[in-house]
């Protein structure tokens, strides 16, 4: 197989890769919010069940918790396991990393000075004013660096979807490098999720640059 | 307080680094015995798996035990992840991948020394019993799964290509047992696997069925790094001794599914 042949072959899953990536940040960015209020609630009850479900997520190896997604619902209730891979897929990997973005979230919010809630309810804010006009920005521009973190490993974290036979580029990889007795394929995987992660880091780089208003 | 403490961890660090080379010192030293590493697919009944008791064991597993103590060697067991088994073979984790491996023209254009075959093999296509198909025609447009870096897989990539395009797709999982799962919960419609794996899941799992139609011909054997011809040799002639002294039909006996297919026993 010629290397032209590998990387279009390669290429094909790349696709799927990039469904995991985006439709990943898609849910669990907004979700990461909700877990990181329901994290921060003034309700004992609401706040402590939210952490023990934010410890076993983040507890837990990804592997583990793709698994139980997929093959999980067939075990405990025989429905069957879903044909459509990218949903389990999907719905594993927004969940795991919603665990991760709530954490950065809620440290951000906490990092605003305690002062500013006082002066804005001083200058007539109300509290959704509060948060969303004064608190929110300032926080999005501080946790920019920790997102970049996440969605850099999730691009890397892609390959795991293996587990479930979901054929991504990197099994379409190993496939290829069994067919052929080769290593090739494992280079230009590792070329893939560079490139990948390059183009991550330059636009999350350029978001940071607009967020950077003040300087 | 910080400099006791740091000072403790540099001490258990130097004694780690100190155990750990002096553990491999000892190991080269006594080179009496010599440890024999077995690359196995854990997950590989039956001729390689996880026994009752905990310990490995299958037809493979205990023919290298058999070998082994005939020459006089210790046998260690070191499980493979079966789509990186050459990987893990040339990195020196094992000195044999010996646990049903097709032998693969691609191996040996790569250099790998390959042993004598001893097993004949075909593939299979395992399906639900009341799923009412009854022949590799009868899938077409439907989804068959493989394990990744089996013979089976790279029959549908070459041979049986042709058989594979009618399919509607191929899915590839990481071992065979997650082939079945995924079987049993309706997300393939069909197995495609060796036979001597399909017979004995078959028999410990109800309701399914293998169709019967054996697909493409292939032989078991065992493969040595490249350069290693003399210790092929010597396992080959260790179990060429227990073929004539009659253990290998000893053991060859408790895998009723395989024992009319080991090449040794049915010249």
């Amino acid at each position: 197989m010629s290397l032209t042949t590998m990387i279009l072959k390669m290429s094909e899953g790349l696709g799927k890769t990039c469904a995991i990536f985006f439709l990943t940040l898609l849910f669990s960015l907004p979700l990461g919010m909700i877990v990181a209020l329901l994290r921060m609630s003034r309700n004992k009850i609401i706040s402590s069940v939210t952490r023990f479900f934010i410890n076993i997520l983040r507890g837990t190896p990804l592997m583990l918790q793709l698994l139980a997604v997929t093959y999980g619902p067939y075990y405990l209730f025989g429905i069957s396991v879903s044909r459509n891979k990218l949903i389990p897929v999907v719905i594993a990997f927004a969940i795991n990393y919603a665990a991760y973005f709530a954490e950065i979230y809620r440290g951000g919010i906490e990092s605003i000075p305690a002062g500013q809630y006082e002066a804005a309810e001083v200058l007539g804010y109300s509290k959704t004013q509060t948060f969303l006009r004064i608190i929110l920005p300032q926080v999005v521009k501080r946790i920019m660096p920790s997102v970049t973190n996440e969605v850099v490993t999730l691009v890397k974290d892609t390959s795991l979807a293996f587990t479930v036979s979901y054929q991504e580029m990197f099994t379409i990889g190993k496939q290829i490098a069994n067919s052929q007795t080769s290593f090739v394929p494992f280079v230009v995987a590792g070329v893939f999720y560079y490139l990948f992660n390059l183009i991550v880091d330059r636009v999350m780089g350029l978001i940071e640059k607009r967020l950077n208003y003040y300087k | 307080m910080k400099k006791i403490f740091a000072l403790i961890m540099a001490l258990v660090m130097l004694t780690v680094l100190v155990s750990c080379s002096g553990a491999k010192d000892s190991g080269s030293g006594s080179a009496e015995k010599k440890t024999f590493i077995m690359g196995i697919d854990p997950e590989y009944p039956p001729f390689s798996f996880l026994g009752e008791d905990g310990n490995y064991t299958g037809f493979d597993v205990e023919i290298c035990q058999a070998a082994c103590d005939y020459l006089g060697w210790e046998m260690k067991i070191f499980g493979v992840n079966w789509d990186e088994k050459l990987i893990q073979l040339d990195s020196n984790e094992c000195d044999c991948i010996w646990s049903g491996m097709t032998i693969l023209d691609s191996m040996k254009e790569a250099g790998y020394v390959i042993s004598k075959p001893y097993y004949d093999n075909t593939q299979v296509i395992v399906v639900k019993a009341d799923s009412g198909y009854n022949s590799s025609a009868d899938l077409a447009g439907k989804l068959v799964a493989v394990q990744l870096g089996t013979s089976g897989e790279a029959l549908l990539n070459g041979d049986l290509a042709d058989l594979a395009a009618t399919f509607g797709d191929v899915i590839t999982a990481d071992s065979f047992l997650k082939c079945f799962t995924e079987l049993a919960g309706n997300a393939v419609d069909a197995v495609f696997v060796d036979m001597p794996v399909a017979a004995s899941y078959a028999a410990e799992h109800e309701g399914y069925k293998i169709i019967d139609e054996q697909l493409g011909a292939e032989q078991y054997g065992i493969a040595f790094r490249s350069g290693d011809e003399a210790l092929c040799d010597e396992i080959e002639k260790a179990v060429a001794a227990l073929v004539e002294n009659g253990t290998y039909a000893k053991i060859a006996e408790k895998y009723p599914d395989i024992v009319n297919n080991l090449l040794f026993l049915n010249d």
